[in-house]
């Protein structure tokens, strides 16, 4: 999976991987493929394909009008970014100077080359955590994950809090927050 | 038993075993969800093995790196990593591991969350322990439903290591590379060799000459339950509250 992900980051056709010969995977994957190691005569090795996604929607702490962005945490994010084809940052702020990297010494720094769309959202992990900021919502969470189990009462899940419009602050409402109050979580 | 007992749990025997196979200067790696071999790693650390590596997912104190899982992904595929842990919802007598379902894989019983990297780490870890807090006939069975990662591959597939040893509250079972099939090393304390072959549902050959595994000792014991606690608790709060006791 990482290697996937990377050889989309990289741009090249495809990329080599190891282990995998003998697993049940090889099975049920057919982008996983068995060749000879054209370097290694007698070695044989699985190539698979980049994954390069339509989109990827990354969430940071602070993003700028550039679409320079740091994300929590030191993630594969700049990686992921790469391999996606349209890059969206929500943001809980955005900063009124330019960001650098040397403003995310222990998060992760997203260069606005690699950033197409950056949205102000704050409270916008929810209800997922965002590190540093607020912890996941375990309430909302298990209501959605038994909303889940059902087309029809996952139906009622989206009604009820996703397409009874309005915008974020609409939404965090329903859910019973306030944006930028620091109560969100 | 000796004459002294000392009361610990499942969890923390376990941990206690597995750090006795850490090596000094050795580079180790944790992956999601097994508290217990990152206990094992710590352990080792404050003990015998003082200048070891060690690389715990989801840890930011034993994380040298500045990204995410691929970095340990990458580490162990250049062959660096000297040992490693994986576990299975079934572990069979050749050494297959199954951590992706439990019946046929289009129609299963049970789909289980995936296997991270196992296909690909228990090759090129030069060792791979593998560890279950449950030794029963259900886990350890003759033929996995679902070979995520096997015990034995083809000459022609490059190999830095692969099964060494299993660890679970019951025993200790070792790899017999030339009988490509595992083998018990150790009962461990309170069971037998017997209670051991009963809970496994392979045939479990003893080794020549199987020992039991020695108890943790006191200094084991009370170093697992102070700093080890403490450090673990930072990873895994509730595992380290409830599985490993306070002094």
């Amino acid at each position: 999976m990482y290697s996937m992900v990377q050889a989309g980051s990289m741009g090249v056709p495809f990329t080599a991987v190891r282990g995998l010969i003998g697993s049940d995977l090889m099975k049920h994957r057919p982008d996983f493929v068995v060749m000879d190691d054209p370097f290694n005569p007698g070695e044989q090795v699985v190539v698979t394909r980049p994954l390069r996604p339509d989109v990827a929607v990354f969430h940071a702490l602070r993003a700028d009008r550039f679409g320079n962005a740091i994300t929590p945490g030191l993630r594969e994010d700049l990686m992921m970014a790469r391999a996606a084809r349209l890059v969206v940052v929500t943001a809980e702020e955005i900063a009124d100077k330019e960001l650098g990297v040397q403003d995310a010494p222990h998060n992760t720094f997203l260069p606005a080359i690699d950033v197409d769309v950056v949205v102000h959202t704050p409270g916008g992990a929810h209800p997922c955590g965002c590190e540093g900021l607020y912890r996941e919502d375990q309430v909302h969470l298990q209501e959605y994950l038994d909303a889940s189990k059902e087309e029809e009462t996952f139906r009622i899940y989206l009604d009820r809090y996703i397409k009874s419009g309005g915008g974020q602050r609409e939404y965090l409402g329903r859910v019973g927050l306030q944006a930028g109050s620091g109560g969100v979580g | 038993m000796t004459g002294q007992t000392m009361a610990y749990t499942p969890e923390e025997l376990m941990a206690v075993i597995i750090s006795r196979e850490v090596r000094d200067f050795e580079t180790v790696g944790v992956g999601a969800a097994s508290p217990i071999p990152a206990a094992g790693c710590i352990l080792a650390e404050q003990l015998q093995a003082s200048h070891v590596t060690i690389i715990i997912l989801g840890s930011k104190e034993y994380y040298p790196f500045p990204t995410g899982g691929s970095e340990l992904h990458f580490l162990a595929q250049r062959g660096e990593l000297d040992l490693f842990f994986l576990s299975g919802v079934q572990i069979d007598r050749q050494g297959n591991i199954n951590l992706h379902v439990i019946g046929d894989y289009n129609s299963p019983e049970m789909r289980l969350p995936g296997a991270y990297g196992s296909a690909m780490l228990y090759y090129m870890a030069h060792r791979v322990i593998l560890f279950r807090a449950e030794h029963t006939r259900r886990t350890f069975v003759e033929r996995v439903d679902f070979i995520t990662a096997p015990g034995i591959t083809p000459e022609s597939v490059r190999r830095e290591g692969g099964p060494t040893l299993i660890v679970t509250p019951r025993a200790v079972m070792a790899w017999e590379k030339e009988r490509r099939e595992w083998v018990l090393a150790a009962f461990n304390p309170g069971s037998t060799i017997e209670d051991v072959k009963q809970n496994t549902g392979f045939e479990l050959k003893a080794a020549a000459t199987v020992k039991m595994t020695p108890p943790p000792s006191e200094e084991e014991l009370f170093t697992l339950r102070t700093t080890v606690r403490a450090k673990l608790g930072r990873i895994y709060p509730e595992f380290a509250g409830k599985k490993i006791q306070a002094v």
